[in-house]
């Protein structure tokens, strides 16, 4: 139990600080800057995120484990985990639409957005090269959204002022923001150790 | 007068992608594979045929699904479409230049599959034009795309290598830096905001000059009156 724990929490640790999807790798950053107009947004494309990366997480480690000697894997690979994150997507949108009209309702205009993006895909992909167990996928998985967390906060408490007539016309908005972006890409660089 | 209505328009669609709408510096959905993968002027070129390959035919083949499946399942079968097309693209970059290019793209190739130009665009854009329209309107997104990988990748290759491709280009100084994310972040960033700048510049003379046109004519109208 201890070991399960311990491979999750260590997995969890190392993509939220070390190898953060959206400062360390970039993916999934387009979603960010959509999502960090709003503190809601943040939390509920986090959630969402949470949920289909640590479900696929699961269902790609069985994958991994028994198609990944194979020959053509590599090229498959898309196209598998496209299928499991489709199927995960698809069964759980209908329970939702069966049992909670209201979240339904609520969900359905980005869901899709927080489902199909390269964060839940790139997620995927990482796990197959850096995973080890199936609870290390789950960590990793759950990792990136609590990495997507963090960075979504940083942003919304930046967004206003990155967004202000103190910012050149030009500037103001996105290139702004994607620079600042790469400035907390900085220091958690500095965090994980790089030196030039 | 047809004919050049509908020429002026397709050059509208082609520089709707290219400019007004481009994919990294204006609507930033793909920002990911510019700044962390185009590190250098190869790696920018591969990346960019594969989003050549990747985003044509996907689209092309996605508008032909039938719009009665739900939009549910029609963005699962985009996904898988682009994730099909994936395979030849990447035999496509092990052939042009060799598996260790292609196998160095690493993430950033097969998540072109969930791009939203693909999985939004095709719904929201694509799908309402006539066919050779928006053959036009992707060839803009995609030559835009293009574009600003192949530049930002000589840009990045100049400030780390100190050259492009085999050429020499010695600037003095070098910013071993700009290979990492964050510099890949900084300098599309510094990017889009001086794209902006030249694009509020041109739009603004262009509306100097239509305003000034306007105000000749209004004057021939008075002095023939």
């Amino acid at each position: 139990m201890g070991n399960i724990i311990g491979d999750f929490l260590a997995a969890a640790l190392l993509s939220v600080f070390l190898q953060n999807f959206i400062l360390e790798r970039a993916l999934g950053i387009n979603i960010l800057l959509y999502a960090s107009r709003q503190k809601s947004n943040v939390i509920g494309f986090a959630l969402g995120l949470c949920y289909i990366t640590v479900l696929s997480s699961a269902a790609t480690w069985v994958l991994d484990n028994f198609l990944g000697e194979h020959e053509y894997y590599k090229m498959a690979a898309p196209v598998l985990y496209v299928l499991v994150i489709g199927i995960i997507y698809t069964v759980s949108l209908i329970v939702i639409w069966k049992f909670f009209h209201k979240l339904f309702r609520k969900i359905r205009k980005y869901v899709h957005l927080t489902v199909f993006n390269c964060a839940v895909l790139g997620a995927l992909f990482l796990n197959s090269q850096i995973g080890e167990d199936i609870f290390s996928y789950m960590g990793y998985g759950f990792g990136t959204a609590v990495g997507f967390f963090i960075a979504g906060c940083l942003l919304y408490i930046a967004h206003e002022r990155l967004n202000s007539e103190l910012v050149p016309a030009a500037f103001r908005g996105m290139p702004i923001m994607i620079v600042y972006v790469g400035i907390l890409s900085m220091a958690l660089h500095a965090l994980s150790g790089y030196v030039v | 007068m047809i004919k050049e209505k509908s020429r002026e328009k397709g050059r509208e669609r082609l520089s709707d992608g290219l400019v007004r709408q481009n994919i990294v510096l204006m609507s930033s959905i793909a920002i990911a594979p510019v700044a962390a993968c185009a590190t250098n002027y190869e790696n920018a070129l591969a990346l960019s045929v594969g989003f050549t390959v990747i985003a044509f035919f996907s689209v092309l083949i996605c508008r032909f699904i039938p719009q009665n499946i739900v939009y549910t399942i029609r963005i699962i079968i985009y996904a898988i479409v682009a994730a099909l097309v994936f395979i030849p693209a990447y035999m496509l970059l092990e052939f042009l230049y060799g598996s260790e290019v292609a196998t160095g793209l690493g993430v950033y190739l097969p998540i072109l599959a969930v791009n939203p130009l693909i999985l939004t665009k095709t719904e929201t854009r694509f799908r309402l034009r006539p066919l050779h329209l928006m053959t036009l309107e992707l060839a803009g997104y995609i030559t835009g795309f293009n574009l600003v990988c192949i530049g930002v990748g000589i840009a990045r290759d100049i400030l780390i290598n100190r050259r492009i491709a085999n050429f020499n280009v010695d600037l003095g100084f070098t910013v071993p830096a700009a290979s990492t994310t964050f510099g890949g972040f900084i300098i599309v960033g510094i990017a889009a905001g001086l794209f902006r700048w030249l694009y509020n510049q041109s739009k603004e003379r262009q509306s100097k000059k239509a305003e000034k046109e306007k105000v000749h004519q209004e004057l021939l109208k008075l002095v023939e009156s």
